[in-house]
């Protein structure tokens, strides 16, 4: 994979992670308003990021979450087992 | 519904040819305290789950040990690729090469397949949650016996990031005890 | 002879339960520091230190 699709792949996983742990404490902690903010906030920098690779690299996801260019990309290499990170 | 993405959660390297490695880490792939236990018995005891909060909680942390699963097949995916069968052999995966090539299954580290004996689901959200905290400790300590087998500080790392994981998951979990007692204790009063 | 009167002084805890208490969320880590350390929180930051003699 080339150096700048792993560097955005990587900054997307770095946002996203974020999500997922504030997601976790947010499931027992709904009443944290800044938590709930900086998980919105997150979360519009995740898309942002995401379309951004989507465009030029293709979906990162299926059944209808990302859009793909032609010919069908979802099937392309590399899987995520078969990245050198 | 369950929706996938082309990506990891984590970067998960390896920079070494540790080769028995792979057979140690099956251990959280298809054991008792591995990543297909934690995800399943999640995924099933969130159905009979007294609140929506420890649905959620369920659910979400459940989707994440798929996303682990995914980690640990690609490290034991890493560390078989291209290596001879002579060296398989002479590392002690004679036998699952023998049964599984270098595909990945669910077992554990003695070949044992995965059951569903590794959970319960009690339908008892005190027994559920109290299992779910043991599970979650329980993992932690096979992730730091596993960093004490390699000497790869690729793979260090990403068992760094599993058992950090763990411990997170635990405090989730004690927490949604408590809120769970809260709930039951707040119906008392009319 | 078993004196029942005993006095625990827990306030709000019952004996046979288990308490984790809640985590209270103030800082946390930037994105690309919170991925290496497996949290957001650094509360709940607890790396592992090898035990000697093990």
């Amino acid at each position: 994979m080339e150096i700048a699709q792993l560097s955005l792949l990587k900054k997307i996983m770095e946002i996203e992670f974020f999500c997922i742990d504030l997601n976790l404490y947010l499931d027992t902690h709904c009443q944290d308003q800044k938590a709930v903010q900086d998980y919105n906030f997150y979360s519009e920098q995740l898309n942002n990021l995401k379309e951004q690779y989507e465009k030029f690299y293709g979906p990162l996801s299926v059944f209808g979450y990302s859009k793909s260019q032609f010919p069908w990309k979802w099937v392309d290499d590399p899987w995520p087992w078969e990245i050198e990170y | 519904m369950w929706i996938y993405e082309k990506k990891l959660q984590y970067p998960a390297r390896v920079c070494k040819a540790d080769v028995k490695m792979a057979k140690y880490l099956i251990a959280q792939y298809g054991g008792p305290d591995g990543e297909l236990a934690a995800a399943l018995r999640y995924q099933t005891q969130r159905y009979t789950m007294p609140t929506g909060q420890s649905k959620a909680t369920l659910t979400d942390i459940g989707t994440e040990e798929f996303a682990h699963l995914e980690i640990i097949a690609t490290l034991v995916f890493k560390l078989l690729k291209g290596v001879p069968v002579e060296i398989l052999k002479r590392e002690g995966l004679g036998e699952n090469y023998t049964e599984h090539g270098r595909g990945i299954f669910y077992s554990d580290t003695t070949g044992m397949p995965w059951t569903a004996s590794y959970i319960q689901c009690k339908d008892d959200v005190i027994a559920d949650l109290t299992e779910d905290m043991a599970a979650e400790e329980k993992a932690r300590s096979t992730y730091e016996h596993l960093i004490n087998l390699t000497d790869d500080p690729c793979v260090k790392d990403t068992l760094k990031f599993l058992r950090e994981r763990e411990i997170v998951h635990f405090q989730r979990f004690g927490e949604t005890l408590g809120r769970v007692r809260e709930f039951y204790e707040s119906k008392k009063f009319y | 002879m078993y004196d029942y009167n005993i006095n625990y002084n827990l306030p709000g805890l019952k004996l046979a339960q288990a308490y984790i208490p809640l985590q209270k969320y103030v800082s946390s880590y930037p994105p690309e520091e919170a991925i290496k350390k497996g949290t957001i929180f650094p509360e709940l930051d607890i790396p592992y230190i090898r035990e000697k003699m093990r």
